[in-house]
């Protein structure tokens, strides 16, 4: 049953759309999706390599901008970003992952998180090549019906937890944890530490830039504000994570759903006004302190409180 | 050179300095912070926010210039500081969990709770303390009649450096000079030997957090003067106050200040050479070379020329 | 547990639809505002605009009988939430006209909805020119977008000032750099001298590195975009160097809004400004709003204010003509509009590139003895202008 359980949730979700949710409901769950691949690629770097980062956003603009550079530049449609940031993001992946993955800890933390920031500002100065602030507009979107949007991302997600999954369960997994628990314990065992902790880079930032080029797609107009924003991007790619589950499989999703559709939801409530934030803050700090591995983590202590609660 | 691209130079070099003394303030609390507990506090700019809230409400309430509010900030953040290690981020450091890193999601929280509690109570409006010395200045050729250049100093800038040097001074004394500052040291530099010494290392780390908070807090009513104030302000002094710390060394009171004249210096010059656009990538650029090429911050220069190696 | 589940997930949909099962003599209209976050500032003084409109309008009969009550919803300032605010417009509350939001990249996030799905939207404040260059047939726009608001300011340069030469220094937003770069076009038009054209990231503290560089360049003009405070930074740290030049002008934004002179004191005196509108102008309504506004919340509102008080006296008007509720028709009457507002004279023309854009004069203002003074164009002018200006020295 348990083995399952993925391909379930999978056919369930292919059918959500067929149930008649409005357009606003379809975008909430898009970008519940969309988050949750970035989730699930931050996983794969921060919950079983231990390589804390907060500059996620640097991976996802640069896919962004690959689709709206291809668009604004050489005419060509934004989709084609999609396949061709997976080659971009490489790279960049690579060489940024030479620089920061030297440093550890909250070095490593911090240097990612500058690394985002530059790539903002950069954006921002290279006026000629990406509109600067400015920013890049798609003059038509492919369709006005989301349900293609919801599949493509859908297919993306899918794909993005089956690798995570297989990488996981592989060798590769057995070092990044490895990697992450002792470091040096890893490296004294003959574990070519920079390999591996550069190939767990690659992918997250790979799959993030999918997720950007989506975006780019998605919603048609992109700025480096938007893209490369620390605290929207960075900061709630990592909140995801935390409050999902971390070195989770099904984490990045439960955390995705708090993150957007909670949020929205507390948004939402008539009356509230500034307020909503200050609530939403207030959950979030409850849940790491009552659940400081995540909702899917801490799931059996989640379980024990609220059994608790009811039988006193 | 000719003199106006020396008054240019001079100009841009006074400048460097006032606004790096005050950004070594802001990183001062959170070098103390990094380097005892190894918490990044990414809430650290909103308790600058809070800080000058207070001084913003005092001048307008009571007229209290926002140079003493300092004496009432302060002590306030440091018991805000206190509060919040001892109730939120303890009980998150005590428990096991994969990665420790969720104790920086958790001042995301705190921070974000502080903002929107002063867009809620205060509303967003920009505000500041419209002080009558504003913008005073020393002027050079006021002191030296005949001078080839103008150079000006501003007044609020300079008070605001000179007190924010008496703090350092004053901080660097109680860590370096009195038990609990040596005790605080200690436990920066080895957590388990300083428990094996007898140092109360709980109760360092909560006196830790509170002067961090403090600081910061002076920091802000030393700013409001010469900026203003919002509630979503405070993200981008969390961010010169990372780059700040890395610069000077994690916990090092020294490097911080050296850390933040050069940031200062530095920036300005990107500013008025390069381009002001460019600033910010500066900042990040020798933030990341110095995190590559020098681990350790300016303190380790230091400490390797203390110890002749 | 399972009870408590239902009863979260009970109350979650029951709040999704809720807002639907109002009765039907009101007209609800929400509007998209970003209310927290950096822009929360410009946010708020809509909302009390709107609010000061919907009271005046309600008290006179509403909008064809009904009442109107108005609701916000916070977009934070983030596209994607502007985009699920109109698709919940939209789609769940049916509402059949978009009004609102503040900056350019959100309201391009809910124009390109309201287009594809065929429901017109006013732009009441996002600049950016690109946003009626679309060709969106949905799409108004109540604010002249960027290009043009300085026009007024530039006919004041051509005819009172005559700079040979200017320094622009801009924040680096969408508002800021097409605001310079339009400038720059301009003034190389004019025959100026473009000595230095820097900009600066946002919440900056220091300019006067730039502003010594500026100095040594000796310019006639320095002319700044600044969104906020920044304004008020520029001018205390300009006096501070004793920059003396010919005149110191600000494009909009951060130097029209109250809090500008309030901040920078004496070193406002003299600076103008471009703006839209201000609370001296002679258009029906105008002074009534900007002191009601007053009274109520002790200062004046900025051209933001103005704007969005007058978008609902427009969206009052356009009902009133539609023939019925349906989007197509209330396109048809919001392309007819023709009528004088606080904020101006309205009417939504397709020409030079743009369509469904209303042009009109905008204004120049000018700090005199710690108020903003219009004095540009001539026909619109509370007092006359101060030129030339004294230099720091002399202030004393």
């Amino acid at each position: 049953m348990k083995k399952y359980f993925p391909l379930i949730a999978l056919a369930l979700l292919s059918i959500l759309p067929l149930i008649g949710l409005s357009t606003y409901m379809m975008h909430i769950v898009i970008l519940v999706v969309m988050w949750s691949i970035i989730g699930m690629a931050w996983n794969l770097l921060g919950g079983y390599c231990g390589q804390v980062s907060f500059g996620h956003a640097a991976y996802f603009g640069v896919g962004a901008y690959t689709a709206g550079i291809l668009y604004s530049k050489l005419g060509a449609s934004p989709w084609w970003g999609v396949l061709l940031s997976i080659v971009v993001v490489t790279i960049f992946s690579f060489i940024l992952g030479y620089v920061v993955l030297r440093l550890r800890g909250p070095f490593f933390a911090l240097a990612t998180l500058a690394s985002g920031e530059v790539m903002r500002v950069t954006a921002e100065n290279w006026v000629g090549f990406t509109g600067g602030t400015l920013g890049i507009m798609v003059h038509e979107r492919t369709w006005v019906e989301k349900i293609w949007y919801y599949y493509i991302i859908l297919l993306i997600a899918a794909v993005t937890y089956f690798l995570v999954k297989k990488l996981v369960e592989s060798k590769l997994g057995y070092y990044f944890v490895a990697i992450r628990e002792d470091q040096d314990a890893a490296e004294s065992l003959g574990i070519n530490t920079t390999l591996y902790k550069t190939i767990a880079l690659c992918i997250s930032g790979v799959l993030t830039g999918i997720a950007g080029a989506f975006y780019m797609n998605y919603m048609g107009y992109i700025d480096p504000h938007v893209v490369f924003a620390l605290h929207d991007i960075s900061i709630i790619t990592i909140m995801i994570v935390m409050v999902g589950g971390v070195a989770t499989y099904w984490g990045p999703f439960v955390g995705a759903v708090i993150m957007v559709f909670l949020a929205e939801w507390v948004r939402s409530i008539p009356g509230l006004g500034a307020a909503h934030q200050t609530l939403f803050g207030v959950l979030l700090i409850v849940i790491i302190i009552f659940l400081p591995n995540g909702i899917v983590g801490d799931y059996k202590k989640l379980k024990r409180l609220v059994g608790l609660g009811r039988t006193s | 050179m000719t003199a106006v691209q020396i008054e240019v130079f001079l100009q841009t070099l006074i400048a460097g300095l006032l606004l790096g003394g005050l950004y070594a303030l802001i990183g001062l609390g959170m070098t103390l912070i990094m380097g005892v507990m190894k918490i990044i506090n990414l809430a650290h700019g909103e308790l600058m926010m809070v800080a000058m809230y207070i001084a913003y409400w005092m001048f307008v309430l009571f007229h209290i210039d926002p140079y003493l509010s300092v004496f009432i900030a302060t002590p306030l953040l440091f018991f805000l500081g206190v509060a919040i290690q001892k109730f939120l981020i303890n009980p998150v450091l005590k428990v096991e969990s994969i990665l420790p890193e969720n104790q920086v999601i958790l001042t995301v929280g705190i921070g974000m709770v502080l903002a929107s509690l002063a867009t809620m109570f205060f509303k967003s409006d920009y505000r500041s303390t419209p002080v009558s010395y504003a913008t005073d200045a020393f002027y050079l050729s006021d002191y030296w009649k005949s001078s080839p250049i103008e150079l000006s100093v501003s007044v609020p800038w300079s008070i605001s450096f000179v007190i924010a040097v008496l703090i350092t001074a004053a901080l660097w004394f109680f860590l370096a000079k009195t038990d609990t500052g040596k005790s605080i040291r200690a436990t920066a530099q080895d957590l388990d030997a300083a428990l094996l010494m007898g140092v109360n290392v709980k109760l360092m780390r909560v006196a830790t957090f509170g002067i961090g908070a403090g600081l910061v807090g002076a920091a802000g009513c030393l700013f409001i003067p010469i900026y203003y104030l919002f509630p979503a302000l405070g993200g981008q002094f969390t961010l010169i106050a990372f780059v700040i710390t890395i610069l000077g060394g994690l916990g090092s009171t020294v490097g911080a200040i050296i850390g933040g004249l050069i940031l200062g210096v530095f920036e300005s010059m990107t500013a008025t050479y390069i381009g002001m656009g460019w600033a910010p990538v500066g900042r990040f650029v020798i933030f990341v070379a110095c995190l590559i090429f020098l681990p350790g911050g300016v303190a380790s220069l230091l400490r390797k020329k203390r110890f002749g190696k | 547990m399972r009870r408590l589940t239902l009863a979260v997930v009970l109350s979650f949909v029951l709040s999704l639809f809720a807002t639907a099962l109002y009765a039907a003599d009101t007209l609800d209209l929400s509007i998209p505002l970003p209310l927290t976050g950096g822009q929360a500032k410009f946010g708020e003084m809509e909302k009390r605009s709107y609010e000061i409109a919907a009271e005046e309008i309600n008290a006179k009969g509403g909008i064809k009988g009904k009442k109107v009550v108005l609701t916000f919803e916070d977009s934070q300032g983030k596209p994607e939430i502007s985009r699920a605010i109109a698709e919940k417009l939209i789609d769940v509350k049916k509402q059949p006209v978009l009004v609102g939001e503040y900056s350019s990249s959100c309201s391009k996030a809910i124009a390109a909805v309201a287009n594809e799905r065929k429901t017109p939207y006013l732009v009441v404040t996002g600049a950016d020119d690109s946003i009626t260059q679309q060709h969106y047939k949905y799409v108004f726009r109540l604010n002249p977008s960027n290009a043009y608001y300085a026009t007024g300011l530039i006919s004041f340069l051509k005819e009172v000032v005559k700079p040979k030469s200017i320094a622009i220094l801009y924040e680096s937003s969408d508002f800021g750099t097409s605001g310079a770069e339009d400038m720059a076009k301009q003034a190389e038009k004019m025959g100026m001298k473009v000595l230095v054209k820097e900009k600066y990231e946002k919440g900056a503290v220091d300019f006067k590195p730039i502003l010594s560089k500026v100095k040594a360049a000796r310019p006639d003009v320095i002319y700044m975009v600044s969104y906020v405070m920044d304004a008020s930074l520029f001018m205390k740290q300009i006096k501070e160097l004793r920059i003396d030049a010919k005149l110191f002008a600000g494009g909009a934004a951060g130097f029209a809004i109250p809090e500008f002179i309030d901040n920078a004191k004496d070193a406002a005196e003299y600076v103008v400004t471009a703006t839209l509108w201000s609370p001296q102008v002679k258009y029906p309504g105008a002074k009534e709003f900007a002191e009601k506004y007053k009274k109520k919340y002790a200062d004046y509102p900025s051209y933001h204010g103005a704007e969005a008080y007058s978008a609902l006296y427009i969206l009052k008007d356009v009902l009133t003509r539609a023939k019925s509720m349906n989007p197509e028709d209330i396109r048809a009457a919001m392309k007819a509009t023709n009528m004088v507002t606080a904020f101006g004279p309205i009417k939504f023309e397709d020409k030079e590139g743009y369509q469904n854009q209303n042009f009109m004069d905008t204004l120049v203002l000018q700090v005199m003895k710690g108020e903003h003074e219009t004095i540009w164009p001539k026909q619109y002018a509370s007092k006359k202008y101060i030129y030339p200006i004294p230099t720091w020295r002399e202030r004393r």
